[in-house]
């Protein structure tokens, strides 16, 4: 019938893109993807039209924010981000398991980590794709209701680090759903690891004043004011220090390179940081937990027995 | 001899239990080699170790001249693997998975929009591979898993119960398949509960419970070897005393029971006399209406090794 072709780099490709189709198509086709982005473009929506429908109601007219769309870039917020990984994520391996297609899929001549890399590969498209449309709906609306918006040039930024945040999420989650095999387990261990990091060393930093511990978990970070030469050193714009913030931080960061961020505590000056540095610092981060939490995932599909 | 499949020594534990105990399976070329045991046996183990699914705790294990060692792809690419009960992503159709799959295997699209529709045809299933696999009926998801399995032209098949959830057109249909398919120099590995599946199709067959192997070769050598005694049950048409004589008087028969038309006739042979004995009776002017020979048949050998095993093991 067929004839065998060798197996060669070009082939390798070929077949990744087979588990790229094939992971695409899953998520194109799987309803709660639809439905998160109704969801998160509902919300977009209701942002926009909120204030027009509140302006209307108490006679304040919406006033022309020219920064509007560039400073609320970053809307989703860790939630968002957290959200997102979870829906495109938590079935992605533990689901094969789940559902038995692990069986057929692993028996084909193509590798546990070509395997791995395509649905990695496959759910960086889909969040790209997401946050693409996202921030073009942001920046199209930002417009309309808000007027001329400056620095729309830096929305890829905003892209970019909202990719790298969610990143995080996505790892931790594959991490979990490839050890544990369930896509439950996946999506509330790692909703406990979202909730233990926000809620838990967030208390703790504050009950201790240990807020440096914040920037080395993943989530929204430790909260510092930008210095602007004018007001209090808390009154300028919010600066946050976690894998959450790397898109806000780089845009402002290429807005005002030389900033630096003043920390406290209650009312109590702590230390001052460039936010270069605070920037770094959230990207090395990011990088190491992305790193650590998909070679855990890798090395758990890779080793992984299949007896059911 | 050359060997599409061998196993030394393979051995697989859960826990205490092991599923698959010292295990010695050689599968010669270009055979269809029925692979038999009841439930639990450690038939799908060994498949599964042999696809790569798990990962043996020792022994050896060679598909077609290459060790199998956990994550090979280059060996998987010449076996196609039709798993018990084959699940398939549900959101796919039945096109979409095997134009995946045969993308896995390398095949180029022009290859696959040959291949593809034809495959659809052979297992029934034309007009449905456009539809989503979430719809197909047991029947048709076995149809497409041993239309996958059939993707690449593999030179080694292995097909864990391929025939579950088939109703008999289509276990007819698998079979003539099989056949078929091994008569273009294919090996087939054949894992069945139906006995009379395998004794149909098969060239050879290895019989294991508890994971250790009762008996392995070809069927005749096998069941010949290994069956007990042996009977004939008949039914005559015009039966006559000079009959009955005449059979008690073959050097093969040990004893005879005769019920009115009805005879059962205790064998100390192993080997088929039915064309004799029918033979006799004929030229006696009786009319076989029913004969069937017990004992030397495959279930009858796989009964007796299975209990024997089982009376071991306690």
């Amino acid at each position: 019938m067929t004839k065998e072709k060798p197996l060669g780099k070009d082939s390798i490709f070929y077949r990744f893109m087979a588990i790229v189709r094939y992971e695409i198509l899953w998520h194109i086709r799987k309803k709660k993807v639809l439905g998160l982005l109704i969801l998160v473009f509902s919300l977009a929506t209701l942002s926009f039209v909120l204030p027009v429908v509140l302006g209307n109601i108490y006679n304040r007219p919406v006033n022309a924010d020219p920064d509007h769309v560039i400073n609320s870039g970053a809307f989703l917020g860790e939630l968002g981000f957290f959200l997102l990984a979870i829906v495109t994520a938590m079935n992605s391996i533990s689901g094969e398991f789940e559902s038995g297609t692990i069986v057929p899929l692993l028996t084909k001549p193509i590798s546990r980590t070509v395997v791995f890399l395509g649905k990695l590969f496959a759910t960086f498209l889909i969040l790209l794709l997401t946050y693409s449309f996202y921030f073009l709906y942001m920046a199209v609306g930002g417009s309309i209701v808000y007027g001329p918006q400056n620095n729309l040039q830096l929305m890829p930024l905003v892209l970019l680090g909202s990719l790298i945040s969610t990143f995080v999420w996505v790892s931790i989650v594959l991490a979990i759903g490839s050890l544990s095999r369930s896509s439950l387990t996946a999506a509330l261990g790692a909703f406990g690891v979202w909730l233990g990091l926000s809620l838990g060393i967030g208390i703790f930093s504050a009950v201790s004043g240990e807020t440096w511990i914040l920037h080395y978990v993943p989530g929204g970070g430790a909260r510092g004011f930008m210095k602007t030469g004018e007001g209090a050193p808390n009154s300028g714009p919010i600066v946050q220090t976690g894998t959450g913030s790397i898109g806000d931080n780089l845009v402002k960061l290429f807005l005002n390179p030389a900033a630096e961020v003043n920390f406290f505590t209650a009312q109590t000056p702590l230390y001052t940081e460039s936010l270069a540095l605070i920037l770094t610092r959230s990207l090395i981060v990011a990088g190491v937990y992305i790193s650590i939490f998909l070679f855990v995932a890798w090395f758990a599909l890779r080793r992984a027995q299949i007896a059911d | 001899m050359e060997f599409a499949i061998e196993t030394n020594g393979l051995t697989k534990s859960f826990g205490a239990i092991k599923a698959v105990d010292n295990l010695n399976l050689c599968v010669s070329s270009n055979s269809i080699h029925g692979f038999l045991g009841p439930n639990g046996a450690g038939k799908s183990t060994t498949i599964k170790i042999l696809v790569g699914l798990l990962r043996a705790d020792s022994g050896r294990a060679k598909i077609l001249g290459a060790d199998v060692k956990g994550d090979d792809p280059r060996t998987r690419q010449k076996v196609g693997y039709l798993p018990e009960l084959p699940k398939f992503p549900k959101h796919l159709t039945g096109q979409e998975l095997l134009e995946i799959y045969g993308q896995m295997y390398g095949m180029s699209r022009s290859q696959l929009k040959t291949v593809v529709p034809k495959l659809l045809e052979t297992v029934g299933l034309t007009g449905r591979g456009k539809s989503r696999i979430g719809s197909y009926s047991k029947g048709m998801q076995q149809r497409l898993g041993i239309a996958q399995a059939l993707l690449s032209d593999p030179e080694l098949l292995i097909l864990d119960e391929p025939s579950i959830g088939l109703d008999p057109v289509g276990m007819v249909e698998v079979r003539d398949l099989i056949k078929s398919i091994a008569s273009h120099g294919r090996t087939i590995l054949l894992s069945s509960h139906m006995l009379y599946e395998v004794e149909q199709i098969c060239t050879h067959v290895t019989i294991i419970n508890h994971g250790v192997s009762l008996a392995s070769g070809p069927i005749e050598e096998v069941t010949k070897h290994l069956s007990g005694k042996t009977s004939i049950e008949m039914e005559i048409v015009n039966m006559k005393d000079s009959i009955e004589e005449a059979i008690r008087r073959m050097p093969f028969v040990s004893s005879l029971t005769r019920r009115g038309r009805h005879l059962s006739i205790q064998l100390q042979t192993k080997d088929d006399v039915r064309t004799q004995i029918s033979q006799l009776i004929t030229s006696n002017g009786g009319i076989i209406v029913h004969m069937a020979q017990h004992g030397n048949d495959l279930e009858s050998v796989f009964l007796q090794l299975v209990s024997r095993s089982e009376e071991q093991t306690k």
